[in-house]
């Protein structure tokens, strides 16, 4: 049983509405203390090649390029549309190792939203919320946080000490993509990522009952993939049609995907600035083709295009993302804190190859 | 704070945006182990160089260069933290000395550890204590940033070549006044070259009245109290003034030499006798006409006279100063530069003379912007030949350009104000008691009446001092233009001009 505390997370949220349920942050402070306090004491190993992730469903694409494409029969052109004046908002996420312990490692997690009103960008960034995970408190830290928000989920298998990281700042991200779409009205909701349901990380309900708020608000979810595997004739998709002319898109169907996975999105190939920069732009199934199109022409006649990519979810994603110098701070934090001891354990890829070790990535995966 | 970098002589060191260390600071850096310590000055203070900072100051501004307004929800307040990473500072300082027990050595071949060595500020006075910066003769200069008096020794000074140099006032003479008044109230003899007479006022109080040197204070005005008598000149002194100050020609020299004689055997040396010989001497007429206008230089000076009577003021004043201590305030004020050349001449002439009879034991000679009237070769002479005599110099100056570099190499006592200006921080930096770095990076940020004592009146630890005030007399200030009636008429002629600037400050 986790104690409860008597912190409680800042009341005042930007949000147009007071209606969000807060429980997850709530229970991401709590247990974020609880965790932390049983580090006291210990010492701390320096993650040695920092390694930021971005939550994103890369790997469940894997899945989806044994399908056989169907060529596209022409490129639908688009034409921005700064009218009506659309409320642009994006969601992104963060997670962070920042060392080991002796019983377990200590990861840091922060949420963005951001959006865009007229001229002016906003944005609420929660956390970082920092956690000590061993590997008696993974599976209850999971379990009570999947809880907190998606309390008829059954758990599936609990994450690894290496996937930890990313599938709590999954938790949070789906936590506000949530709220955003239940409180926005008539906007624009950009995701990072796709809409590929059905994995671990975004169970099929979870991200239908986003949806249908965003819906029911009358927001529109358009997920932007920054990098894709799902080819065309043995071409990457994002660069199978150089030929077309921007702003457009190109409706890439008939994907089926490999159940349990559910596509709960038309996936695009959006063009939508010069410089041959093309992403998978998922949009949500269940609105007209029509509509689907016009949310694309709001999305360019409202938001600035860098690369074809937009400014919003670019600072979405520049907000939450940690840099060197908040990593420092947050190992001050639990060092000043915790008492947590500093140790320097010798770097094992440096010592045997040199300027040749390639860091965490190569680890072993247990 | 941790001692983070050695590289030459210069430590870096990592602070905390709450230990508050600034520019001239002292530090003690402790290696417990090796019972030593490092005592370095801090010279710089920079942002440490913290990974990530860029692109925190980048990502909170967007397309057109506004900030993003937001919210941070930070439950754990890391905040705090971030901010303090983000301010660390990273101190450069120049190591001074080494501690062992009580024993300052100047020694830093040493290294102290990383890891386990302990950084603390070292209190100024506490500095002073161990360097020995006191002595028996005490000059209070003024006080330290951390308010502790700061208290030379005036044999420091004794035997010396001084420098006081700064912007224009930042308080200089000030300075120079200070240590005049000090080293009188310790007998000494002191002579004052005064350019702008701003030394005249050193024996009354700032209302006018007598102060404590009043009856030390000698102020000698060129053709006004101050004359010469030809007949007490030294052959030698009135040569230097034709050849150095009138620049008379070697061969003219010769031919005024055999006249000076011939006057002198016949017992009548005057001017008219003067310049009756000269114009009835059997010489080439070139060599005539080169004395006549020397000669003419001399009358018009209106310092020789014939009439002993009102002559000789200066040795007089110096043996009185002998017996007390005394200052001779020679005040050139009004004097042309010609003129100002040869009083000097005949000063320092007068001066070498009566040391070199041991007449006089040794004098502080005191030289506001002595390139307006030192002749070239006088400098050399002042740094070697002229100490040996028993004249210690200083040079008080504005312009540090017009001080030889080899003055600086030979300055054993630099007294700076603030500088802005590269050019002269350079020319400063050249200085032998000190390092560029130090000079370059401490002056330039100095408060006025703020100066950085170097050299052996600290025991070659470069301190930051706060000159303390002085109660004398005022003279020599700038004369201006919008002062009393004339500005309070602008004012009036004026009056909805200076209201409106008066609204909008």
């Amino acid at each position: 049983m986790i104690e409860q505390y008597t912190i409680t997370t800042t009341p005042k949220y930007n949000f147009p509405q007071t209606t969000i349920d807060t429980a997850l942050p709530q229970r991401f402070l709590e247990l974020s203390l609880h965790t932390l306090k049983q580090v006291q004491n210990q010492t701390l190993q320096l993650n040695q090649q920092t390694i930021q992730q971005t939550f994103n469903n890369t790997n469940n694409q894997e899945t989806l390029i044994t399908q056989q494409l169907v060529p596209p029969t022409q490129p639908i052109p688009l034409n921005p549309k700064p009218e009506p004046p659309t409320t642009i908002a994006a969601v992104d996420t963060s997670s962070i190792k920042l060392g080991e312990t002796s019983k377990g490692i200590i990861i840091a997690v922060r949420g963005t939203t951001i959006w865009k009103k007229a001229k002016n960008y906003a944005y609420l960034r929660i956390g970082p919320f920092i956690f000590h995970i061993t590997e008696e408190n993974l599976q209850e830290v999971y379990r009570t946080l999947l809880k907190a928000y998606f309390p008829e989920q059954n758990p599936q298998a609990s994450p690894s000490f290496l996937q930890i990281p990313m599938r709590m700042a999954n938790l949070l991200e789906k936590w506000l993509q949530a709220s955003l779409a239940k409180t926005m009205k008539d906007s624009l909701i950009l995701f990072d990522g796709s809409l590929t349901a059905g994995t671990a990380d975004t169970p099929t309900q979870q991200l239908k009952e986003i949806l249908a708020a965003a819906r029911s608000n009358g927001n529109t979810v358009l997920a932007f993939t920054k990098v894709t595997t799902l080819r065309f004739n043995g071409c990457l998709i994002t660069e199978a049609f150089p030929a077309h002319k921007p702003p457009c898109l190109i409706e890439v169907t008939n994907i089926k995907p490999k159940p349990p996975l559910t596509l709960l999105g038309e996936v695009y190939v959006a063009k939508l600035a010069r410089g041959n920069y093309a992403f998978r732009l998922d949009i949500d199934r269940e609105l007209p083709t029509q509509k689907r199109i016009e949310a694309v022409e709001r999305l360019l006649g409202n938001d600035l295009m860098m690369h074809g990519y937009p400014e919003t979810l670019r600072l979405a994603h520049i907000l939450c993302t940690f840099t060197a110098n908040e990593v420092i701070a947050m190992q001050h934090f639990i060092q000043q804190r915790y008492r947590l001891k500093i140790i320097e354990r010798p770097d094992m890829h440096r010592l045997l190859f040199g300027p040749f070790g390639k860091g965490e990535d190569h680890h072993e995966v247990v | 704070m941790r001692l983070y970098k050695k590289e030459g002589n210069i430590i870096q060191i990592l602070s905390f945006p709450n230990e508050n260390v600034e520019k001239g600071d002292y530090l003690l850096i402790e290696d417990a182990e090796a019972q030593k310590a490092l005592i370095a000055q801090v010279i710089d203070v920079q942002f440490a160089n913290i990974p990530g900072v860029l692109e925190e100051l980048l990502r909170s501004l967007p397309d057109g260069g506004g900030l993003i307004q937001g919210e941070d929800i930070d439950p754990l307040e890391i905040a705090p933290h971030i901010t303090y990473i983000q301010d660390s500072r990273l101190l450069i300082c120049k190591i001074r000395a080494t501690v062992e027990g009580e024993i300052l050595s100047p020694s830093t071949s040493w290294l102290p550890s990383r890891s386990q060595s302990s950084v603390r500020k070292l209190p100024i006075a506490t500095l002073l204590k161990l360097a020995k910066v006191n002595g028996n003769l005490p000059i209070t200069l003024g006080v330290t940033k951390e308010n502790s008096l700061l208290t030379i020794d005036a044999s420091s000074l004794d035997g010396r070549l001084n420098i006081i140099t700064g912007k224009k006032e930042t308080g200089k003479s000030h300075l120079s006044k200070l240590l005049i008044t000090s080293l009188l109230q310790y007998k000494a003899v002191v002579v004052v070259l005064d350019l702008n007479g701003e030394y005249t006022g050193l024996g009354l109080t700032s209302d006018g009245k007598r102060n404590a040197y009043y009856n030390k204070i000698h102020v000698l005005t060129p053709a006004q109290n101050f004359k010469v008598a030809l007949k007490q000149l030294h052959l030698n002194v009135i040569l230097n003034i034709l050849i150095h100050a009138l620049h008379l020609p070697g061969t003219s020299a010769r031919e005024f030499r055999r006249i000076w004689q011939y006057l002198k055997d016949k017992g009548c040396l005057t001017l008219h006798e003067l310049g009756e010989a000269i114009r009835n001497w059997n010489c080439n007429q070139n060599v005539r006409d080169a004395l006549f206008s020397r000669y003419h230089a001399l009358v018009n000076s209106g310092f020789f006279t014939d009439n002993v009577a009102e002559a000789n003021l200066l040795e007089e004043c110096l043996f009185k100063a002998r017996e007390e201590g005394g200052a001779v305030i020679i005040n050139l004020r009004n004097t042309s530069p010609i003129d100002r050349q040869i009083v000097v001449e005949y000063v320092l002439g007068k001066l070498v003379e009566l040391l070199t009879s041991w007449r006089l034991k040794a004098v502080f000679l005191f030289a506001e912007e002595a390139h307006l009237y030192l002749r070239e070769t006088y400098w050399d002479d002042i740094v070697t030949r002229m100490r040996h005599f028993g004249i210690f110099t200083t040079f008080i100056t504005n312009q540090p350009d017009t001080i030889r570099e080899n003055i600086y190499r030979q300055a054993d006592n630099i007294f700076l104000f603030n500088f802005t200006n590269e050019h002269d921080l350079e020319v400063v930096s050249r200085a032998a008691r000190v390092d560029a770095e130090t000079v370059k990076s401490i002056a330039r940020d100095l408060p006025p009446h703020h100066c950085l004592a170097l050299g052996k009146v600290v025991r070659d630890f470069p301190i930051v001092v706060k000159v303390r005030a002085l109660d004398v007399k005022t003279m020599g200030e700038t004369r201006l233009f919008f002062t009393g009636s004339r500005a309070e008429g602008v004012s009036q002629a004026f009056p909805t001009a200076s209201g409106s600037f008066g609204e909008n400050s």
